[in-house]
């Protein structure tokens, strides 16, 4: 900082990261690959005579950051002056992020982890060795092999220190611990589906290395023999393992960049409601020991628990120091770091029974397309038009009966979230959004 | 391509050190060790609300050591190049050994063992850098690294005033200049040492229109190997001109009704179709792993004769040209389906082995943090006889599209998908109705069976398309104007 500014910026912000992560992954059971990663970055932002620029770089000896520091200096220089640069008020920014440990998430067990305990972990969740290979039968009765299956374990360590020329300083530190395996299978007629499971945790002894071989395996052989009811109109269940897919073009369009360049479909609805009263979305980033919780953003400014969207009316922007100076409105938060769907169950589909699961929204609803896995697509973020490919299966009378696949679904955020039917109560803890199994009515499907 | 002695001096090594690490790396049993060094400067500007007030420049620079045990990868990397520090990765990746190793068969790969196209690399895993001659496939005149932002912003300014006047609907514009240049230095247990700087630069615009209500925006980029010198009068009249195209029939355009019917693809951008239908399918590691629907079908027709798709190293100053992989294998044209059989699949050293075949130049990482897999680079369909006219003449009731974002496939299923940004609906044999924003989904295998006419237009997207496939890689695509009788079109 010191060198920043005696290079000439009036102002500056750095952030330093490091990471390692270490990786064991296994074909067929048997050690395939093993990667170590060990990464430093410093990242700079320097305010120069009214002007801003962005920086980085992985050299970190004092004897090359002089040089890239007054070089840096030197190119803020040519560009425009921009007067809406800034530090964040200091009054906003995070203090009780002193240790980086504050949140829970470093697991102290991560310093005892060598490679023959990776090696164990790696090996733990293959099936192969047992079910490679063999006929096997699915729960509707069709015959497949298991013929690859690949799973990864990995431990990452990383660590973040933010500190800005007005006395910011903010530390994060976290561990996280993976598993993923994808299945590949083969019918008896040749055809191949994969599968894909996995968990994730930020303690050890949360990382639930069962049933994931054997549930990708189940999940790519439930798919087999698809057969597509005709194109139309159906109502339209995704599992919570995908359904973060429909909710992060509305983030995406709250975020004060799209806001700012006219690209987004909810400009002017701060405070409306656009959705139905259903939705009803929080963030939660300050909740203790759970993936994505984090007490400051990329600017320091310090996190709170807000309402995003509820009861269907916009409540949140997410608008760093410079979009608010540009749009002359109010700063927020960089963005929602750890969003959170409540359960909701329309009036139409009767009493909320005690669990809102995927089993009973399928219930509930009755008759429709669950959607298990979205396969491409895209959504223009001025209009909120969306198209999707899917997979997943036909329900009748609340039970699944056969799978479907090579799908598209097709419509308007706006309109898709006015046909909220449910939203259940079981979101994945591993991941950093909660969001749960959701129901729409009156989906277009094309066959 | 220049002197060794200047990559060495750029990673403070000599080639003793680089024996040492290579010795240190198969210490536990590897049978092949190899070294990657990469110091990479990439500088952004950004015009946005019409002044150029953002940009900066970037360093990262290390060496990825990478050890085989037979098919199993152990890898490190350390972002600082003093031995110690790289002994001590060499250590970590040698660790791949702590088991024993996967030990296949050689396989052959169809009907008869695959040659690839350059006779002199058919020796197997050593591939003998030193005995290729080939001219630099990425000549610069000036180097990205030493030029100054001052220089560029006159030209970001003028782009946005170019585009600006084009239309009274814009009401804004971003433009986006990235350039990066990077050293890289390899070597193997092998003692073969290939060295190459690489630059990369792209200029991006994006435009938001509003007419009305209605909001709409468009996207256009162009991308190359080269210099700053790529910053013609030519390429930002071509860049303003093609940013306002389309926008009338973009207003005015309606999502069809669904269904299944015959897509005709524009030549060049629809080339994605390419990349995610059939390219990733032919990527020999999942073929090797068995996961590919096109596993084991080598030397199998897999589509009318009048087809031939390459994956191609070699253009110049094209996005996915290689002088050399990431594995230090010269990069070649590789036909993947010729005169409508799958010829080869694309191959890294590892799969290569595997099949005992030659490398074909597609082991490519993103950086000196991932270890090699096999990567497409340019990506193209050859063209066919078709008057381009006449295919469209020939359709009664179907799409034509002409812009595509992103696409995905299942490599296993061969299921793909891309999304439609433009194009128009076809009745009776002529364009009626603009079309956008639906996706289009398939099956990699039926649709290339499905093909029914092949242009005579080939032509090479010069987009900055980036592959993802758990690392992100730069790439081209291209494709004459093609016509596909069977695919599934989301719609109302």
């Amino acid at each position: 900082m010191a060198m920043a500014l005696e290079a000439g910026a009036q102002k500056a912000r750095f952030t330093l990261s490091w990471s390692c992560m270490d990786s064991f992954a296994t074909l067929n059971g048997e050690l395939d690959r093993v990667n170590h990663c060990l990464d430093h970055a410093l990242t700079i932002c320097l305010f120069v005579d009214g002007r801003f620029g962005s920086f980085s770089t992985n050299l970190l000896q004092l004897e090359t950051l002089g040089p890239f520091l007054q070089k840096a200096v030197s190119t803020v220089r040519m560009l425009a002056e921009d007067p809406c640069r800034d530090l964040p008020d200091p009054a906003r920014t995070a203090r009780d992020a002193r240790t980086g440990r504050e949140l829970g998430l470093l697991d102290p067990a991560y310093a005892s982890i060598n490679a023959a305990r990776r090696l164990d972990l790696a090996g733990k969740a293959a099936i192969f060795p047992e079910m490679g290979n063999k006929e096997l039968r699915s729960d509707t009765g069709m015959t497949y092999r298991l013929i690859s299956e690949e799973g990864e374990y990995s431990d990452t360590l990383t660590d973040q220190l933010v500190i800005d020329s007005n006395g910011l300083r903010c530390r994060h530190t976290e561990t996280a611990f993976e598993y993923g395996v994808e299945t590949t299978i083969q019918d008896s007629e040749g055809r191949k589906y994969s599968g894909y499971w996995w968990d994730s945790s930020p303690l050890l002894e949360r990382l639930d290395l069962r049933f994931l071989g054997r549930t990708a395996m189940e999940r790519a052989a439930a798919q087999i023999a698809p057969e597509n009811p005709e194109s139309g109109k159906y109502n339209l269940v995704v599992d919570s393992e995908c359904a973060s897919r429909l909710v992060n073009p509305l983030l995406k369009a709250l975020g004060g960049y799209s806001l700012q360049q006219r690209n987004s479909f909810l400009e002017g609805t701060l405070g409306t409601q656009v959705f139905s009263e259903g939705l009803t979305l929080v963030d939660r980033p300050r909740t203790p020991g759970r993936s994505g919780s984090k007490l400051f953003d990329s600017e320091g400014v310090a996190t709170k628990e807000a309402p995003i969207i509820e009861g269907g009316i916009v409540r949140t922007y997410y608008i760093n120091t410079y979009i608010a100076r540009k749009m002359n409105t109010t700063a927020t938060v960089e963005e929602a770091l750890r969003p959170v769907l409540l359960p909701y169950l329309s009036p139409v589909l009767g009493e909320r029974p005690s669990t809102l699961d995927r089993k009973a929204i399928l219930e509930k609803v009755k008759n429709g397309i669950l959607v298990t896995g979205f396969n491409g697509g895209n959504n223009n973020s001025s209009t909120g038009d969306f198209s999707y490919g899917i997979e997943g299966f036909l329900f009748e009378e609340g039970r699944i009966t056969r799978p479907v696949r090579e799908m598209l679904i097709t419509g308007n955020f706006l309109t898709l979230w006015n046909h909220l039917l449910a939203a259940g109560d079981d979101a994945r803890f591993c991941m950093s959004k909660l969001i749960p199994t959701l129901a729409f009515e009156n989906v277009d499907f094309s066959s | 391509m220049k002197e060794k002695r200047l990559y060495l001096d750029t990673f403070r090594v000599d080639e003793p050190a680089l024996d040492r690490l290579i010795e240190e790396g198969r210490r536990e049993g590897g049978d092949y060790c190899d070294l990657f060094f990469e110091d990479t400067t990439w500088t952004d500007l950004l015009l946005r609300d019409g002044q150029v007030a953002s940009g900066g420049f970037h360093v990262d620079h290390g060496v990825g050591i990478r050890v085989l045990q037979g098919e199993k990868t152990g890898y490190a990397y350390s972002e600082r190049t003093e031995l110690p520090l790289m002994l001590e990765a060499a250590k970590a990746a040698s660790a791949i050994s702590m088991s024993s190793a996967i030990r296949r068969p050689f396989r052959k790969a169809g009907l008869k063992t695959v040659r690839n196209e350059a006779p002199e690399m058919l020796s197997g895993f050593r591939i003998f850098p030193e005995r290729m001659s080939f001219p630099d496939r990425y000549p610069f005149r000036a180097d990205w690294r030493t030029e100054e932002a001052r220089k560029f912003v006159p030209l970001l300014e003028r782009l946005e005033r170019l585009i600006t006047a084009k239309d009274p609907r814009i009401v804004k514009v971003i433009v986006r200049m990235s350039s990066q240049v990077s050293d890289i230095l390899q070597y193997n247990s092998f003692r073969e040492m290939t060295f190459d700087t690489r630059p990369l630069a792209s200029l991006a615009v994006s435009v938001i229109f509003s007419q009305g209500n209605v909001t709409e925006n468009k996207s256009v980029s162009r991308s190359f190997r080269t210099g700053p010198e790529m910053l013609t009068e030519e390429l930002l009249l071509e860049i303003a001109e093609d940013a306002v195209r389309g926008i009338d029939e973009r207003f005015a355009a309606k999502r069809p009704e669904g269904g299944e019917m015959p897509v005709v693809m524009g030549s060049g951008a629809s080339g994605i179709l390419l990349h995610e239908a059939m390219g990733h399918a032919f990527e020999a590691d999942f073929n090797r792993k068995g996961q590919s629907i096109f596993s084991d079908r080598v030397g199998q027709k897999v589509c009318d004769a009048r087809i031939s798709i390459v994956d191609d190293g070699t253009l110049p100053s094209n996005r996915g040209a290689v002088n050399y992989d990431d594995e230090g294998v010269p990069g070649q044209k590789t036909y993947m389906v010729r005169e409508g059989v799958l010829r080869s699949y694309l191959h890294d050293r590892i799969s290569a082995r595997f099949y005992g075949v030659s490398p074909t130049g597609n082991g490519r990482r993103e950086s000196f943090r991932y270890p090699p897999l096999p990567r497409m680079r340019a990506t193209y369909m050859e063209s066919g006889d078709a008057d381009p006219a006449e295919i469209i003449a020939s359709v009664k009731r179907g799409i034509y599209v002409d812009e595509f974002s992103n696409g995905q496939v299942q490599i296993g299923e061969g299921d793909f998908t891309f999304f439609v940004k433009s194009g128009s609906l076809i009745e009776n044999g002529r364009l009626t109705r603009p079309v956008k924003d639906i996706n289009i989904i398939g099956n990699g295998p039926r649709a290339l069976a499905d093909i029914a006419a092949v242009g005579n237009d080939l032509k090479i997207d010069e987009g900055a398309w980036t592959c993802g496939k758990g690392q992100s890689c730069p790439v081209s695509c291209g494709i004459p104007t093609v016509l596909v009788d069977h695919l599934i079109v989301g719609g109302e």
